[in-house]
């Protein structure tokens, strides 16, 4: 009897538990309501000007904020986004923009605005990092490094208001890559009246604390190691106006493109339209968030795996940076998907070209051909990767894909070798950063797969391994016959790889592994700077091709890919290789 | 009193003779006590055991599955983890690590705590209670906040982590023997010696601790088996041993990254911690109950 | 009565104030500088130093600065984190009831499942059933926490999709904290989706709390089945049962409440594990409460959210240990005579 009621007692517990972990999440269309993104960290700020990580930029640029322009995922070419159109003048050095009218600022708890978008929001923005005068430049940090590094303020030498609804600015050397800095993750455009009664209320930085923008999301609130909301701003522009009311506007700047300087630039500028008019037809590359998603969550889990268990049990509908063991795993679930995109990256072996014998073209040629980069892709990146034969990766608009390659041939680099005088038994060392890259995943492996190359041709290599700080040291001093590294760019435009990784000028300043300073190549690259045809600029960039190839001071490897994971329920995701992620456009289907 | 038998083959077994004859009836604590004995071999013999270096690399097997799956290999018994070291060696080298610090923070914390507690146990008066409750209160702080604190002040790592432990086993030991030794002064025979003439610590070391020895060895076990479940936390949550040092917390928590790809990586190490502290357990369990058994007896 | 109670009182002032004084001078055992530690701020001169330690009273001496501590901690001053920047009491106010919360649904399940399981094996004791109560119970004790939250995710979230694995709630969800236990928030908050919500935070705790609760169930049995044998042999029972009482009886005039006893003064003890069980599971279920929050503080050497985290979480603790021991002491009138000379 008694030991009945005890019975009864556990099993009645047993079956409350059993319950209750069987009550599971249905998929109510509550759900469908809000997107989840597990995010690797905290941003930094929410403002993408302040900070160069993808962090923030993931987290702020592309939800809360619209740029003057934005690069098409597809094609990297520039759109135009709050700017509806642009002229250069013909010396390249003025650069007008007219202006998107009805584009509202976001309205939040903090702030309700009373005006529009208009020229005085890009003058703000533009002048906050640019002016160390301006009363915002040393708000927060008060350090803008992506213009920085660039140099960016330094070449500006005005943005003036043209009227309401345009902006001029004003540089001092032309600068082709000027527009694709501009429509970077990293210039966005803030809101000026924001800014004035923050000012007067004595509490400037919260500008960058609780962001007001014109992005397809609005923010709500950010609780640092757990989550950053956002709610669908209602009165986004790009869900009021379709691409009639793109083409209105177009119109309209043609029109009033008939006073002061523009007026004289006009045989440029019409070729330039042109140009415009193609672009305006991929004008939506951002979309509008769709009507049914009311809620942006950035779920932040810095456990790569712990984001993908999220993904897998539907916590999260999309996750930032998938790691490079994880994709099998993806690809073979059926209610995940797997996107994936060549990024604007590339991983390369560079021989020290200041040290004999790699001085000698020949030399470097032949150990180019003697590797295998087929292998080297499927050993280290797991065919996680692209095979480079330039620099610029395909999704560059300057891309040539018949570019001249050096393939496998053992032979050839035996008898380019002796050519060279250089005696079976010779040894060099190889050095492999200590450091898991996603243009690299794996250099000391990679080393070891071309040690075992090299020895078929007769050259007795070693490898060499620091801590990330040493070795960065010993490189900057040139101590090494060659090196496994690579690089990340931050926009589309070719400038970003060639310029950084060959040029005489980068050798003092770090990026140029090679310690390659040839005057041919930085003339051309140069020259490729003083035109704004994309044409004749993609021209000459397939001659520094040309000449790569033949003076070889680095062997071009692979460009890794862009990763991203979410669930099939998800539609609308778009990996964007130029910056962070986009959820303008994303929505929960069932 | 002098003792003699009748009879001169009449064999009186000592008491820990008894105990352990009446442990070795239970089968399942006998099961415990041999597979406790496997651990201490694996502890004690490490290197002679391992086929491998414990943090020997091999880049060209990641990951293996353990050899008993399809795709396994003999060459590693339980597979290897994602920067291609042998688990079998890590899990065997883990025991040592894990069981060895165990062991040595047990010992430092009953040293300490015995010692507090027959003093406080002695002592009467304001100074008794302040002795007492002092590590009562102690007592309640739980072992991951003074883990917290200690790797605040002196930063992590394994020593720091025993540390830890040996500070929040340390009152347990203070508790028993407290309320043991409070016990043991009221009894007669500890009277008698007074009155013989005996000074505190003749008293303590003749009389009382010879009594206290199953008391420690109960508790003993309780500790290691709480010791060894704490290090292994501890290392678990990268407060303790930090990676690439075998404790097996810190491979536990290691494999956790590939656990999709390699789930032996957070299977394995965590069977070991498992079968460890249950072999602990049992023999603890097994203990208790023949020393039980031969004071009714 | 009263006395108990004024000892007991006088026992939690005395702990609270050691605690505190431990807590306090923590901001001095801390490596670097006592200013940096506490502020988060590096003077940029002396000048700003001097200002800086006249502003916290750094100046002064240490009792000065502890009375000042303990004024600012009575007047709610708790001081901010480092890195969020947001004052550490709010920030406590949100993780402390989400470890309440979880605990005390496992300690529930400790009671509840462990207490009548550890009976029914002490009256039973040596039985096939039993043997069965016990082996398990000993094997779920030796589970390691953490392992154990580890296999539930593996095998309930991962394998069979049945609950979610992070988090007291999915984020979609906007509950208005009120008591802070999220059940509760939600059945007094009036938003839609109510029963959606409690659904979504149900499942969410589910697996928590089955882990801390299973360890604390394992070791609840045991406790109770020792307890319930010790008690069975004692001479009283010998007696009741030649008086010729049933078993029924005997179980419920003298085992029941006589078992009870040995049984409270190691539930406090439990108390401790179950809050170093409930603060490791918290960091594997991502839950939102004290135990994530100051793993978080030690990896960001957050010291001001170490010190005032750690001065909470011990008074919790000591509170519930202290009550407990109370309770224990004002039911068990046999404590009388041995405990005197304690206090």
């Amino acid at each position: 009897m008694m030991s009945s009621v005890i019975k009864r007692v556990a099993v009645c517990a047993g079956t409350a538990l059993l319950v209750v972990s069987c009550a599971k999440q249905n998929k109510q269309p509550f759900y469908n309501t809000g997107v989840v993104y597990c995010s690797e960290s905290n941003p930094v700020t929410f403002n993408p000007q302040l900070d160069t990580s993808s962090t923030t930029s993931d987290a702020t640029s592309h939800q809360l904020y619209d740029r003057l322009l934005d690069f098409d995922p597809d094609s990297g070419r520039i759109v135009p986004s709050l700017a509806s159109s642009w002229l250069v003048s013909e010396d390249g050095l003025t650069y007008a923009f007219q202006l998107r009218r009805d584009v509202a600022f976001h309205t939040t708890d903090f702030f309700t605005p009373t005006r529009t978008f208009n020229a005085n929001d890009v003058i703000f923005s533009i002048d906050r990092w640019r002016l160390e005068s301006h009363p915002f430049h040393n708000v927060s940090s008060g350090s803008y490094p992506y213009f920085e590094s660039l140099g960016l303020a330094d070449n500006i030498a005005d943005v003036t208001r043209v009227n309401g609804y345009r902006v001029e600015i004003t540089l001092k050397r032309r600068d082709s890559s000027f527009l694709a800095n501009l429509a970077t993750d990293f210039a966005v455009i803030l809101s000026e009246e924001y800014a004035a009664q923050l000012f007067e209320q004595g509490n400037p930085s919260q500008i960058d604390q609780l962001p007001v923008g014109t992005g397809p999301y609005r923010f709500d609130s950010f609780r640092k190691d757990s989550y950053i909301k956002y709610l669908h701003h209602e009165d986004y522009w790009r869900a009021l106006e379709g691409d009639v009311a793109d083409k209105s506007l177009e119109d309209e700047s043609l029109e009033e493109s008939s006073d002061g300087i523009l007026a004289s630039d006009r045989d440029l500028s019409a070729e330039e339209n042109v140009a415009n008019g193609e672009d305006l037809n991929q004008a939506t590359v951002e979309k509008a968030p769709s009507a049914s998603v009311k809620q942006l969550i950035f779920d932040i889990t810095p456990r790569s795996s712990l984001r993908l268990a999220k993904l897998m049990t539907g916590e999260c509908d999309a996750t930032a940076f998938p790691a490079q063991t994880e994709l099998e795993v993806i690809r073979n679930r059926e209610d995940l998907t797997l996107a994936e995109k060549p990024g604007l990256n590339i991983g390369f072996w560079a021989f020290n070209t200041q040290r004999p014998p790699f001085d000698n073209p020949n030399v470097r040629r032949a150990l180019a051909f003697a590797i295998d980069k087929n292998t080297l892709l499927e050993a280290v990146y797991f065919d996680s990767a692209s095979r480079a034969k330039s620099l610029l990766p395909a999704a560059s608009w300057a891309y040539q894909n018949d570019a001249d390659d050096t393939a496998y041939n053992p032979v050839l680099a035996r008898s380019l070798l002796a050519e060279a005088g250089i005696e079976p038994g010779f040894s060099m060392t190889i050095w492999a950063m200590p450091v898991e890259r996603a243009y690299n995943p794996n250099a000391i492996k990679m080393a070891e797969l071309i040690q075992r190359y090299l020895r078929e041709v007769g050259v007795e290599a070693n490898i060499v391994t620091y801590d990330w700080k040493t070795f960065r040291r010993h490189l900057q001093e040139g101590l090494h016959d060659s090196v496994l590294i690579g690089w990340s760019a931050d926009n589309g435009d070719p400038d970003n790889f060639y310029r950084p990784l060959l040029s005489c000028g980068a050798i003092p300043s770090g990026t140029n592994r090679a310690m390659w300073c040839d005057e041919d190549y930085d003339r051309l690259i140069n020259e490729a700077l003083k035109t704004e045809d994309l044409d004749k600029r993609r021209a000459i960039y397939h001659q520094v091709n040309r000449l790569m190839y033949e003076r070889l001071p680095l062997v071009p490897i692979a460009h890794a890919y862009r990763y991203q994971a979410y669930r099939n329920e998800v539609k609308g995701m778009t990996i964007n290789p130029f910056g962070g992620v986009r959820f303008g456009g994303v929505e929960k289907v069932l | 009193m002098p003792q003699y038998s009748l009879y001169e083959e009449e064999f009186h077994p000592s008491p820990w003779q008894r105990t352990w004859r009446a442990f070795k009836e239970s089968h399942i604590a006998m099961a415990g006590a041999v597979l406790l004995c496997v651990f201490v071999v694996f502890a004690l013999f490490a290197p002679l055991l391992t086929p491998y270096g414990v943090n020997e690399q091999n880049i060209d097997g990641l990951l293996v599955p353990p050899s008993w799956t399809g795709n396994g290999s003999i060459s590693h018994l339980f597979g290897t983890d994602s920067l291609g070291r042998d688990l079998f060696t890590r899990v065997i080298y883990g025991c040592r690590v894990t069981l060895g610090s165990a062991f040595i923070t047990v010992v430092l914390a009953m040293l300490v705590g015995v010692s507090l507690g027959a003093f406080a146990g002695m002592l009467r008066g304001v100074r008794s209670s302040i002795a007492n409750h002092l590590p009562d209160a102690l007592m309640a702080i739980p072992t991951l906040l003074i883990a917290i604190i200690i790797v605040a002040i002196f930063g992590t790592g394994l020593v720091n982590s025993m540390w830890a432990i040996t500070l929040a086993l340390i009152p347990q030991f203070v508790h028993h023997t407290r309320s043991l030794v409070r016990t043991e002064m009221k009894k007669d025979y500890i009277v008698a010696s007074k009155l013989d003439g005996a000074n505190k610590w003749q008293l303590f070391t003749y009389s009382i601790l010879p009594n206290m020895t199953e008391m420690l060895v109960v508790q003993g076990t309780i500790a290691l088996s709480i010791a060894v479940i704490d290090i292994s936390a501890l290392g678990f949550l990268n407060l303790g041993a930090q990676s690439p040092l075998p404790e097996l917390g810190a491979i536990l928590s290691d494999g956790l990254d590939v656990t999709y790809l390699a789930p032996w990586n957070v299977a394995l190490p965590g069977m070991a911690i498992f079968f460890l502290v249950l072999s602990i357990n049992v023999v603890g369990d097994g203990l208790r109950s023949a020393l039980r058994k031969r004071v009714n007896h | 009565m009263i006395r108990i109670l004024a000892r007991y009182s006088i026992l939690f002032v005395l702990t609270l104030l050691v605690l505190a004084v431990m807590s306090f001078s923590l901001a001095y055992l801390f490596p670097g500088d006592v200013l940096e530690n506490l502020t988060g701020i590096v003077p940029a001169n002396d000048a700003q130093r001097l200002a800086l330690e006249r502003q916290f009273r750094l100046d002064q001496s240490y009792f000065i600065q502890f009375f000042y501590y303990l004024s600012n901690l009575f007047a709610g001053d708790w001081g901010y984190s480092f890195t969020s920047g947001i004052a550490l009491r709010d920030e406590i106010g949100i993780a402390m009831p989400a470890t309440i919360e979880l605990a005390t649904y496992s300690i529930m399940i400790a009671l509840f499942v462990g207490i009548p399981l550890g009976y029914y094996a002490g009256m039973r004791c040596y039985s096939t059933s039993d043997y069965i109560i016990n082996t398990s119970s000993i094997t779920t004790y030796s589970f390691p926490v953490f392992w154990l939250a580890l296999l539930l995710i593996l095998v309930f979230s991962l394998q069979l999709d049945k609950a979610p694995l992070s988090g007291r709630i999915s984020l979609l969800f906007d509950v208005e904290p009120v008591s802070g236990f999220i059940l509760l928030d939600i059945l007094l908050s009036d938003m839609q989706n109510k029963s959606l919500a409690f659904k979504d935070a149900l499942s969410h705790l589910t697996l928590p709390t089955v882990a801390i609760g299973a360890v604390s169930t394992a070791s609840m049995v045991r406790i109770t089945r020792r307890s319930v044998i010790d008690a069975r042999h004692q001479p009283y029972i010998a007696a009741a049962v030649s008086r010729g009482l049933s078993g029924w009886q005997i179980f419920f005039r003298h085992i029941l409440r006589n078992a009870l006893l040995p049984i409270l003064p190691l539930m406090a003890i439990q108390i401790t594990t179950l809050i170093t069980n409930t603060m490791i599971v918290e960091t594997l279920f991502s839950w939102p409460g004290i135990g994530n929050w100051l793993i978080q503080a030690i990896y960001q050497r957050d010291y001001p959210a170490l010190r005032v985290g750690m001065l909470s979480v011990s008074t919790l603790v000591i509170t519930l240990t202290i009550t407990v021991d109370m309770f224990n002491r004002l039911i068990d009138p046999s404590r009388e005579k041995y405990e005197h000379a304690a206090i």
